[in-house]
């Protein structure tokens, strides 16, 4: 049976990495150098960790900030259980929590029509920090905030994360 | 030539209010909210007010109740994209006098001027 | 007939489900890497369904299925990518039309049979279906005749659209229900009474939303002088994270409202970079130099807006006889899935699932289309339903004349 899986993959001949898509409240995670991408980010935001003594690597889209707010259901549509859940699942590959670094982006106040309080993109940006900070997993470069969107490719050879917006140009991170 | 202040706030809107309305009239004032239209009303008291529903700040409505309190003879019309029966009975209740809906022809405008202040 | 949320929720989860499902029978054969990109349930008129195909030609398989739901089934991809499916089942295969026939055939056959499984695994009934029926036509053609609804001049369909990783494929599952049937099991698995939704409202509602678009048609073409045709009106259901898949990655222009009231929710009008530029200048006096969208335009592009969201919301208001507001307009210019997502994230604080409305409209003159969608709160749009009175849903239009006597 074939696996989505790209460490199975048998093509030999084929150079270019695998592609793995990340829906919304989605991960994927990888250890041989795939590109994880996510598309659409407005109030979302999309955590990437990489882990470089092993190479492992994986991208979270999650939409709200912790899984109080709804009941049930889906872990990795929450900051607070989509980041432990992507730990969880690199640390199941062989990586280790400890020489994690996280790069994060999205999190925009567009369409925030919230008269009083916080946006939701800044409450996920306040969730995403305190549970990487629970972590202990350094923010080594975030694009966030502002009033656009962002698309996100994690290219997991380097660890690089390309931040695109429709307006502008293309950031590494 | 009477007098009229534009509260829209949309600036498209208000180009085009003022191309329908300069000919036969001197435009005081072009404001973006309910707020503004209520001061430059007091102000300038002008023979009409076009003001539209939905703006920022103050809505159209809430000034409108305003300026007729302080002047029950000010004349103001709605023009406005709102089309809903409910919001035209709460204008009239605020003391509108007409009430034209986007989008709009120039005869319309100024059939709804005439019936407000004949020339 | 009433139908909880909950059971639409888990209808939903059956048809993505059996995507799924049908989906992994599919790479088992052919080492196709593909992944179920979005399902969902719409509720729309007969005469709209397939029109998201037009303009292109399919193969595929169509099959009847009999037993507690009641229907036809299709599983459709684009014709291009026949041979290339063909031969990733069977190599050579596409040298031989026949072969290349009998390879679609099988494999859809296989992956629908999958599909329909597990609706009837979770009705705890049996589903027969036919031998699968090799199809290839073009358009909203390929799919089967909507069922005879009867009174219902609506009908649900559920559409899954699957990816296929990294090439420009997308292969189609749609599923016409007969009514009837389906409206049973669906109150059957009803769980609980407080969430009710009344479908049969849904579909006044629908209808009542089909005047708003058409008024909002009628409001752009007195503006802009183009003549633009309301084309499709629809309601969809999906899961919250779901919702901004609706919309594609391309850049559009247009505005966003929060309306308040009853219902309650967000608003977009969205145009292409390329409508967005010919809408606009068809609105200005003079002539614009220079390509491209500038400030101008996009003031323009702000009262259309504003323009056609009280021309779509106000026959809400009239028919129910309540006020809805809305915010001023706030011009968006980005990648249409990330103006959604907030709108999304907002909206699923307090739900699972979504209602989603979508409307378009088009005119052949020039390149121009515009889509409306509404993201309506739950909550509100069930109190809208039940305040709904089906006799008043042609009074969508308030009288200026009489109010202002």
């Amino acid at each position: 049976m074939k696996v989505y899986d790209g460490s199975q993959t048998e093509s030999g001949e084929e150079a270019k990495p695998e592609r793995l898509k990340v829906g919304i409240a989605e991960y994927e995670v990888t250890t041989d150098s795939a590109v994880l991408t996510t598309s659409g980010l407005g109030s979302c935001i999309g955590i990437a960790l990489y882990d470089e003594p092993t190479g492992a690597a994986g991208l979270v889209h999650i939409m709200l900030p912790t899984a109080e707010d709804v009941e049930g259901g889906n872990r990795a549509k929450f900051a607070d259980t989509g980041v432990t859940e992507l730990v969880e699942a690199l640390e199941a590959v062989g990586a280790s929590a400890e020489t994690m670094q996280a790069k994060i982006a999205g999190g925009s106040d567009m369409l925030d029509f919230s008269e009083n309080g916080s946006s939701i993109g800044s409450r996920n940006l306040d969730q995403v920090r305190a549970t990487l900070s629970e972590f202990d997993i350094p923010i080594a470069g975030e694009d966030v905030g502002g009033d656009h969107g962002r698309s996100l490719r994690l290219e997991a050879d380097s660890g690089d994360l390309v931040v695109k917006s429709a307006n502008t140009e293309s950031v590494v991170l | 030539m009477p007098d009229v202040l534009i509260a829209d706030d949309s600036e498209f809107m208000r180009n085009l209010l003022r191309e329908i309305l300069e000919e036969d009239h001197t435009i005081v004032g072009e404001v973006e909210n309910g707020v503004e239209a209520v001061e430059v009303y007091k102000e300038q008291t002008p023979d009409l007010v076009m003001m539209d529903i939905v703006m920022p700040i103050r809505d159209g409505i809430e000034a409108t109740s305003e300026i007729k309190d302080s002047n029950p003879n000010a004349n103001v019309i709605m023009c406005t994209s709102v089309g809903q029966e409910e919001k035209m009975k709460e204008a009239v209740k605020a003391g509108a006098d007409g009430y034209i809906t986007k989008p709009f022809q120039k005869p319309s405008v100024m059939e709804a001027i005439e019936d407000v202040v004949p020339s | 007939m009433n139908v909880d949320i909950q059971s639409l929720g888990t209808f939903n989860q059956l048809a993505h489900e059996g995507a799924k499902q049908a989906t992994q029978s599919l790479a088992q054969m052919t080492g196709i890497d593909a992944v179920v990109d979005v399902t969902k349930i719409t509720l729309l008129d007969r005469a709209d369904i397939g029109e998201d195909l037009a303009g292109r030609d399919f193969v595929g398989v169509q099959f009847e299925y009999e037993g507690v739901l009641e229907g036809d089934t299709v599983l459709v991809f684009d014709a291009e990518s026949a041979d290339t499916i063909a031969d990733a089942l069977m190599a050579g295969a596409s040298d031989d039309p026949g072969m290349a026939q009998s390879a679609v055939k099988e494999i859809g056959n296989i992956m629908m049979s999958g599909f329909i499984d597990g609706w009837a695994d979770y009705l705890d009934s049996t589903i027969d279906h036919s031998p699968p029926e090799y199809i290839e036509k073009s358009g909203a053609a390929v799919l089967p005749e909507a069922p005879e609804t009867g009174d219902h001049r609506q009908v649900f369909v559920f559409k899954s659209e699957i990816e296929w990783v990294g090439e420009s494929v997308n292969f189609y599952i749609y599923m016409l229900p007969e009514y009837e049937p389906l409206a049973e099991a669906m109150v059957e698995s009803v769980d609980t009474e407080g969430d009710a939704i009344p479908i049969d409202k849904l579909q006044t509602f629908n209808e009542m939303t089909t005047k708003g678009t058409q008024q909002a048609a009628d409001n752009v073409e007195m503006m802009t002088g183009i003549p633009t045709e309301a084309e499709v009106t629809q309601i969809s259901f999906a899961p919250i994270e779901d919702v901004p898949k609706q919309i594609g990655t391309d850049t559009y222009v247009g505005t966003v409202v929060e309306f308040t009231g009853v219902p309650s929710g967000y608003l977009m009008v969205l145009f292409d970079e390329v409508s967005a530029v010919n809408v606009a200048e068809a609105m200005m006096p003079v002539e614009m130099d220079g390509d491209g969208l500038d400030d101008q335009h996009k003031a323009a592009i702000e009262e259309l807006g504003n323009i056609m969201t009280s021309g779509f919301v106000d026959g809400w208001a009239n028919v129910l006889q309540t006020s809805v507001d809305h915010t001023p307009p706030k011009l968006v210019h980005d990648m249409g899935r990330a103006i959604v997502d907030p709108l999304a994230a907002q909206v699923g604080q307090h739900q699972e699932h979504a209602f989603i409305i979508d409307s378009k409209m088009q005119t052949d003159d020039i390149e121009f289309s515009a889509e409306i969608h509404a993201l309506p709160n739950e909550q509100e749009l069930r109190a809208a339903l039940d305040d709904l009175d089906v006799d008043r849903a042609d009074e969508t239009e308030a009288d200026v004349e009489q109010i202002f006597e």
